[in-house]
């Protein structure tokens, strides 16, 4: 191909409502040359792709968020605004927009494309789905569009291919932008406008064509604009209040005063150009499988079997995936063992680098499968019927239907759970979701539990229950009460917020396909891997650092003189005993071990001593790492295939001072419900700082979750000391 | 709320497949255009699809679209009847 390398590629940009084939039609003009990102500042994400114009040229496409109008009302929608007004430093606005509306369907998706066509910028009209049209009858004069409109106007179908070629050769031409107004802002509110417009400053940051615009912005603004923010002087987005307060007074419906007006013109619009059989189009096979998906009863039942089974899939396919990275990272791990020789630099890639690779990549099959398992949910359209049926339990902490199946995932893990709540748009919900995720009981929460049931719960019926069983079901319990306490509170307090409308399309079913699926499983991996994995590794080589030195003190000197002379003596089992040993005074000795003690005043009063205080620290590598910690610091040694003599040790650990047993059931209950409430999960924070895109919420999710599992193992311990269960 | 005059009554208290025109919205400011937006313009067409099974939300189209919302917003859009 030839073609000057001076020459920059065309900015096109794809936009589009919801549900109109958008991001099918991406997909096929760009193929798998795709980029996903973020815009900076936000966690919208932002995809990319090149393609070769048929001149030869190239051409840089991004597919624009869903939309439903400029008046911003979630994330995604105001980064759509700010592109298309040029107030997006990152991404300039498009040299050419493809528009991109479902044609059976121009009623409702032609209120944004009327919005864009107002812009007056260069831009392309595509009727996608003409194929579903045909099957209607429907037959849509596309010159009378173009002469209503002032945009070219192609028909295509996205998703058989169909009409790309003479989109491509349209998107290669230079585009006349349109001067036609639809909307009609009554003439009282354009004086108003136009009196904002004119003190707004001349400034390269606000293009001369976005300036009224951004002033119908401000005036709708309810100070929760923040690219308005950024571009307006502070007191000309006081006036614009000012003004807006004002026209309240006048009448309460001025600010709806240009959606009639176009709908209207829509109405003419589509009464020139579309013919379609009288009658009522109405999609009877959505209907139909609506009767059955969101039956009263039916409804609910196939909702939760069908949770259970993703669940279960998460839990059960996730596990062999996982234990398979686990091998093959220890397999790395002792190869490079053998090969190097024993010192610090092997132990830094050991049990530093690889570990935090592996920590990383364990998580990777849990994402993948749940990701799986949601794109087949979102893209065949029945995401926003579960939404739908579980919407009003949800309400109830202040939250919507979209917040349940984040919620539901994070009982396997956090990561993938906090990951899907992207598809929440109401932000503070997305946050007041993400800040109650790590409640629920995820699975690395459970060999801790295990262990201490095992340990300190007797194995007695109770009615047709077992007590351990009760106990674990308690722990549950006890994080959901949680998120639920502390749902209402941020709700109430840091994320309270103006009236929230809750309202969701209900797109026609669709067969998802396998390609996208695959697309989004993918980029969420990487995602997650590239970002939040750089921040695992990094806190993995400080614990290790923290766990593995000061070495090689006194104490350990001695102890490895007795194991060296136990082995020339022949006495292996004594010279495994006192291995354990080092490996156990070694942690001790260490930085986490000190911390251990150093931490213990704080931890004494929920009834743990230094050595969990070690297991503490330690587990914030993973929970489940507590198992282990324990094991060393017991001089057991790995605990992997039995923890039975770790059980033993617990019940029978002595605390030096009084001779007395240092945990009692009473120890083991508060501990588990230190685990049920902590925050002791580095990558959940990692994946925090990473979706919320600051520091701010997961500094404030350690703190607000440590805090809250200090006060409640001190209720447990204090309160069961008092009625006497101290033991 | 508004008052209820010619057979006029709020969107929640339709019964299921019935059909009204919207007459107006009095939800607060910011919310009434985002549901006009939405195509719910005075004047249009809706039809009570479906209530949740829990009895909220409720299911409606308006403009060939299907859409969900809360009964605290359908009971502050009046209709009247088609």
């Amino acid at each position: 191909m030839s073609r000057p390398p001076e020459a920059p590629p065309r900015r096109i940009a794809i936009l589009g409502n919801p549900n109109a084939g958008k991001s099918t039609l991406f997909n096929a003009l760009t193929g798998l040359r795709q980029k996903v990102g973020n815009y900076p500042g936000v966690t919208v994400e932002k995809k990319t792709g090149m393609i070769d114009l048929p001149s030869g040229r190239r051409a840089e496409v991004v597919d624009l968020p869903g939309s439903y109008s400029l008046q911003p009302a979630s994330p995604d929608e105001m980064i759509v605004r700010d592109v298309l007004l040029g107030l997006q430093s990152d991404t300039p606005p498009p040299d050419l927009i493809v528009f991109v509306v479902d044609a059976t369907n121009l009623d409702r998706h032609m209120y944004l494309a009327l919005q864009v066509v107002e812009l007056g910028r260069p831009m392309l009209l595509v009727l996608n789905m003409m194929d579903a049209a045909a099957a209607l009858s429907m037959r849509i004069d596309t010159v009378a569009l173009e002469r209503q409109l002032g945009v070219p106007v192609v028909g295509i179908s996205a998703a058989k291919g169909e009409g790309l070629d003479a989109l491509r050769a349209m998107m290669d031409r230079d585009v006349e932008p349109s001067t036609r107004h639809f909307r009609e802002w009554p003439a009282h509110l354009m004086r108003v406008i136009d009196r904002l417009e004119r003190r707004l400053p001349e400034r390269a940051d606000l293009p001369q064509r976005a300036r009224r615009d951004v002033a119908v912005a401000m005036l709708l603004d309810r100070g929760e604009d923040d690219a308005l923010a950024r571009h307006v002087p502070a007191d000309a987005l006081q006036d614009a209040r000012m003004l807006a307060h004002r026209l309240d007074e006048f009448s309460p419906n001025w600010r709806s005063g240009d959606v009639t007006g176009r709908y209207d013109a829509i109405s003419a619009l589509v009464a020139e150009s579309v013919s379609a059989p009288p009658g009522e189009r109405r999609d009877t096979r959505s209907e139909a499988i609506d009767r059955v998906l969101t039956h009263r009863v039916w409804g609910p039942i196939i909702f939760v079997v069908l949770m259970g089974a993703v669940f279960q899939s998460v839990f059960a396919w996730a596990q062999p995936l996982m234990d398979l990275i686990d091998w093959a990272v220890s397999a790395v791990g002792s190869m490079l063992g053998q090969a190097m020789p024993p010192g610090a630099l092997r132990s830094l890639l050991v049990d530093g680098v690889i570990a935090g690779v592996g920590t990383t990549l364990t998580f990777v099959p849990q994402i993948a499968i749940l990701f799986l398992f949601l794109s087949l949910l979102e893209d065949s359209g029945y995401m926003a019927r579960a939404a739908f049926i579980m919407d009003r339990v949800m309400a109830k902490v202040g939250l919507s239907g979209r917040s349940f199946i984040p919620l539901l995932s994070s009982f396997a893990c956090a990561i993938p759970g906090i990951m899907a709540t992207r598809s929440i748009d109401n932000r503070r919900d997305r946050i007041t979701t993400i800040m109650i995720a790590p409640f629920m009981s995820c699975s690395a929460r459970l060999p801790v539990y295990a262990l201490i049931i095992g340990a300190f719960v007797p194995n007695r019926w109770v009615g047709f229950l077992t007590l351990p069983g009760i106990t674990l079901f308690a722990m549950y319990f006890i994080g959901i009460v949680a998120a639920v306490a502390v749902a209402w509170a941020l709700k109430r307090t840091v994320l309270r917020g103006g009236p929230p409308l809750y309202v969701m399309e209900l797109p026609p079913y669709r067969r998802p396909s396998l390609r996208s699926v695959l697309t989004t499983v993918r980029e969420r991996s990487l995602l997650f891997t590239r970002n939040a994995g750089t921040v695992i590794l990094l806190i993995t080589v400080v614990l290790w650092f923290l766990a593995s030195y000061p070495k090689g003190s006194e104490a350990v000197r001695a102890i490895e003189a007795q194991r060296v002379a136990a082995l020339q003596a022949g006495d292996t089992a004594q010279a495994r005993a006192l291995e354990l040993r080092v490996a156990g005074t070694n942690l001790e000795q260490s930085f986490a071990g000190r911390a251990g003690r150093f931490i213990e005043p704080a931890i004494a009063p929920l009834g743990f001593d230094w050595r969990i205080g070690i297991g503490l620290i330690t587990s914030l590598a993973a929970r489940e790492v507590m198992v282990a910690t324990m094991a060393t610091v017991f001089n057991i040694g790995s605990a992997d295939e039995d923890v039975h003599p770790l059980r033993q040790s617990l019940r029978d650990a002595v605390d030096t001072r009084t001779g007395l047993k240092a945990y009692t059931p009473l120890t083991g209950l508060s501990l588990m419900v230190f685990y049920v409430l902590a925050c002791q999960c580095m990558s959940t924070l990692a994946v925090v700082r990473r979706e919320t895109n600051s520091w701010r919420w997961p500094i404030f999710m350690l703190v607000m979750m440590n805090s809250l599992a200090w006060l409640a193992s001190f209720a447990v311990y204090q309160g069961g000391r008092a009625l006497g269960y101290g033991g | 709320m508004a008052a209820h005059g010619s057979g006029e009554r709020s969107l929640d208290a339709m019964t299921v497949g019935e059909r009204g025109i919207i007459a107006s919205l009095d939800c607060e400011p910011t919310i009434a255009r985002r549901l006009m937006e939405l195509g719910l313009t005075p004047g249009t067409v809706v039809e009570l699809i479906r209530r949740a099974p829990l009895g909220d939300p409720l299911e409606i189209t308006v403009r060939g679209v299907h859409l969900w919302l809360r009964r605290s917003e359908a009971s502050r859009i009046d209709v009247s009847p088609a």
